[in-house]
């Protein structure tokens, strides 16, 4: 993983969509919980005090008619540690804020504190008769029970009651109480669990973050690396991704513009170097052409000016082999342009390719060389089974009556010149090759034979333009042509390929 | 010749011998039982329906008093909870007691009815060792003196309370005054008549709103009245002091675990938790050992407490 680079970001990103997505989530079921339990204890409210408020007035008479008759005797005996015993123990399941018995004179006997700070205290509020019913009095959100003790019409006194609010509110307030400590309980157990919650998912996102960064950022980090070779000009190193998505499709095209790059400058490196040869070329043949057309002229030139000379000398003999000296060089000169313009126009000219059966056509060459071969005594051999080519044949006719004239030149020195024309295979595939027993070449000159007007022996008949229209037509054609030797005197072998239909 | 004497003297020597045999088998074993027997404390039940009230009462110090005689092989054994004086006399009498712990009257009232009772140690309570009763009326009423109470009414506590009963009783009669229920159709000008309140607040009270003339408890329980009431009544006579309250032993207990058992009672008071558990004991702070001048005057509170056939 590369923390600083786009892995890094891929974890923030998601491990902070993870995080953000789980505390949104989080949140939303905690405002839930909260409204839900609000509007339930809202209910709860609203239903028990509905509920309790109808039957509160009922429940206090009740209470009240109860302690009227239970403190009877108690009072009625002035016992006032009982009447503490009692009241302590009303206490216990009824929210008494105060609670005053009142002798038969309105004076408070007891307040069922042990401190009795309200004896003898007189009662100023309206209290019922002996047989009226108990008094519900409201004060504020408490509430005032009023009710006389007494038992058979015999009236001992009154008992004061109250209430610090109703019992029904108590309830509320004790069940509003225990909802709120269920909430709070759950409050806690629910950020307890967005803790654990948040941990575990900052945990899995970093982990899944991690993981998916480096998936992610992998095939890109390997791309920019790519783009990086390829901008530095190394076109060797393809993505091996080979994903059915998007990357894929991304690094596949890199690989394709990589091999079409590699392709472009291949053929571009091959362009500029055939340009360079032909560049060579061009200046060899100025240079050639202006030098062997030259020498012609020069010849010319002179015998014209000896002819006049030797007719004013009236040597008219003289002037007729001037003359014919300036014919021959005038011929030699025709030669020349004739094969520049042959060289010319294969390189710019080539038939459009037909099936050629070889064998004819090498025996045609032969035929058209046969004067050359006669007069030298070479034996030709024509290997069977020569294939048939897809080929120019004009131009292929052309190579054949080239090296074949090539070949009897040089083989006038052997006591048994023999020429052998055949075809064989190596690593180039088919090699179509004119062999002799001549006197050799020299590994150096194997290459500059093919040059224009490159005679290795300059007293050899011919305008050195042969090989060079060869090698320009094996080319034309996509083929690849070259010499072999094993040096002076053992020989040479011209070969050559042509692409395979 | 007594029935036994006649019957024996027609019996076969055979059976004589074989009696004498199983009567002397069975006194050890009954020795035994008697020493292994546990050391039970009796009390009172103040309410007769609610037990369990004494047995909160008394249930930690108790626990105390076993932890400190279980190293000497004493155990002790459970509460023995009575319904008033004539139930506990009888258990005492029947050996199902060993220990008393109570205020002085009721102490002699056991002590002349069991003839089984020895006090032994001074019962310390709420800080005081001994204690006076207080006789009281209301403040602007016209009893000034003992003697202002001649035909009048006295409110007490209960027949069985010392210094809310017994002692006023006594000093009443070391004045020349003669006690009367209120309702004994001989009271008349010349006695003091009594009612009982049950509880030294409802006697304030009563004497407050008329129901008798004047009051008499100890001088702790006046202290304790609420001011309200208080302020409304007036002290017009004490008495001498009187032990607070006394620790007893029946009589015959095995002097070891006698005084075993006397020597962890003194102890309870070292730690706090056996302090706690003695103030839980309706309030005792310690106990204190009887000395000669105490018990010369428990003789002569006898002599004035002791009760008399009802008349």
């Amino acid at each position: 993983m590369r923390l600083g680079g786009i892995g890094t970001r891929y974890a923030a990103w998601i491990a902070a969509l993870a995080l953000a997505l789980v505390a949104t989530a989080l949140l939303a079921a905690g405002v839930v919980a909260f409204r839900e339990s609000r509007l339930v204890q809202a209910e709860i409210h609203e239903a028990v005090g509905t509920a309790r408020a109808a039957d509160e007035e009922a429940a206090l008479q009740g209470t009240a008619t109860y302690l009227g008759a239970h403190l009877f005797n108690a009072l009625y005996q002035l016992d006032v540690e009982r009447l503490n015993e009692e009241i302590e123990q009303v206490r216990g399941w009824l929210p008494t804020e105060s609670f005053l018995v009142l002798d038969e004179e309105r004076l408070v006997l007891t307040d069922g504190t042990s401190g009795n700070a309200r004896y003898g205290d007189t009662f100023d509020g309206e209290l019922p008769g002996e047989t009226a019913v108990p008094r519900i009095v409201r004060k504020g959100a408490g509430t005032e029970i009023r009710f006389v003790i007494s038992s058979g019409g015999v009236a001992a006194g009154w008992g004061v009651v109250t209430l610090a609010e109703a019992p029904w509110q108590a309830s509320l307030r004790r069940l509003e109480a225990r909802t709120a400590a269920m909430w709070a309980s759950r409050r806690s157990s629910l950020l307890s669990l967005g803790a654990v919650a948040l941990t575990v998912t900052l945990g899995l996102g970093l982990l899944t973050a991690v993981l998916l960064s480096r998936s992610l950022a992998r095939p890109l980090t390997e791309m920019s690396r790519a783009a990086g070779e390829i901008a530095a000009g190394n076109l060797d190193h393809p993505l091996t991704l080979d994903s059915p998505d998007e990357l894929g499709d991304l690094a596949r095209a890199l690989n394709r513009m990589a091999g079409d790059l590699r392709a472009h400058e291949e053929a571009l490196r091959a362009e500029r170097a055939d340009l360079a040869s032909k560049n060579a070329e061009l200046e060899r043949f100025t240079y050639t052409v202006s030098h062997d057309l030259k020498s012609p002229l020069v010849t010319i030139r002179g015998f014209a000016g000896l002819a006049g000379t030797d007719l004013a000398a009236g040597k008219l003999d003289r002037v007729r082999l001037d003359l014919g000296r300036i014919v021959a060089a005038s011929d030699k000169m025709q030669r020349l342009l004739e094969d520049l313009l042959e060289l010319s126009r294969v390189g710019r000219v080539v038939n459009p390719p037909e099936d050629v059966a070889l064998e004819p056509l090498v025996r045609e060459a032969v035929e058209l060389v046969k004067g050359l071969l006669d007069g030298g005594g070479v034996e030709v051999e024509i290997a069977p089974g020569l294939p048939v080519v897809r080929a120019d044949r004009r131009r292929l006719l052309e190579v054949y009556q080239n090296l074949v004239e090539n070949a009897a030149k040089f083989t006038g020195g052997a006591s048994a010149p023999r020429i052998e024309i055949g075809v064989r295979r190596d690593d180039d595939g088919r090699v179509f090759y004119v062999r002799d027993n001549g006197r050799g070449i020299e590994p150096r000159f194997l290459e500059r034979v093919f040059e224009l007007f490159e005679k290795l022996d300059p007293g050899a008949d011919g305008t050195g333009v042969g090989l060079a229209l060869v090698r320009r037509i094996v080319e034309a054609h996509g083929g690849r042509v070259w010499a072999e030797s094993d040096g002076p005197g053992r020989g040479s072998t011209f070969c050559f390929t042509l692409p395979q239909a | 010749m007594s029935p036994f004497t006649r019957t024996a003297a027609h019996l076969p020597w055979r059976a004589l011998l074989a009696a004498a045999a199983l009567a002397l088998s069975a006194a050890p074993c009954a020795f035994a039982r008697e020493a292994s027997a546990p050391l039970r404390l009796g009390v009172i039940a103040e309410e007769p329906n609610e037990p369990d009230r004494m047995l909160k009462v008394f249930g930690d110090m108790l626990a105390r008093l076993r932890e400190r005689l279980a190293p000497a092989g004493v155990d002790v054994g459970d509460l023995v909870i009575t319904r008033d004086l004539d139930d506990l006399s009888q258990r005492l009498a029947r050996g199902e007691v060993d220990l008393v712990i109570e205020t002085v009257f009721p102490t002699l009232v056991l002590q002349e009815r069991s003839r089984r009772l020895e006090p032994a140690l001074v019962v310390v309570r709420r800080g005081q060792r001994e204690y006076r009763s207080v006789f009281f009326t209301k403040k602007d009423g016209p009893v000034r003196d003992l003697a202002g109470l001649r035909g009048r009414t006295l409110v007490l506590q209960a027949l069985r309370s010392t210094s809310a009963f017994a002692l006023p009783k006594a000093e009443l009669e070391r004045a020349g005054l003669v006690l009367v229920p209120a309702d004994d159709p001989r009271a008349g000008q010349a006695q003091v008549r009594y009612v009982l309140a049950q509880a030294e607040i409802n006697q304030a009270v009563w004497v407050l709103h008329g129901k008798g003339d004047a009051g008499a408890f100890n001088e702790g329980d006046w202290a304790a009245l609420p001011p309200k009431i208080r302020s409304r009544l007036r002290v017009f006579h004490e008495t001498g002091p009187i032990v607070r309250g006394l620790l007893s032993f029946r009589a015959g207990l095995d002097p070891r675990v006698r005084r075993l058992a006397e020597e962890a009672l003194q102890g309870l008071d070292d730690d706090e938790p056996g302090r706690a558990a003695l103030v839980r004991a309706a309030g005792v702070t310690r106990f204190e050992p009887l000395t000669v001048a105490d018990r010369k005057e428990l003789r002569n509170w006898a002599t004035v407490l002791r009760p008399r056939p009802a008349r």
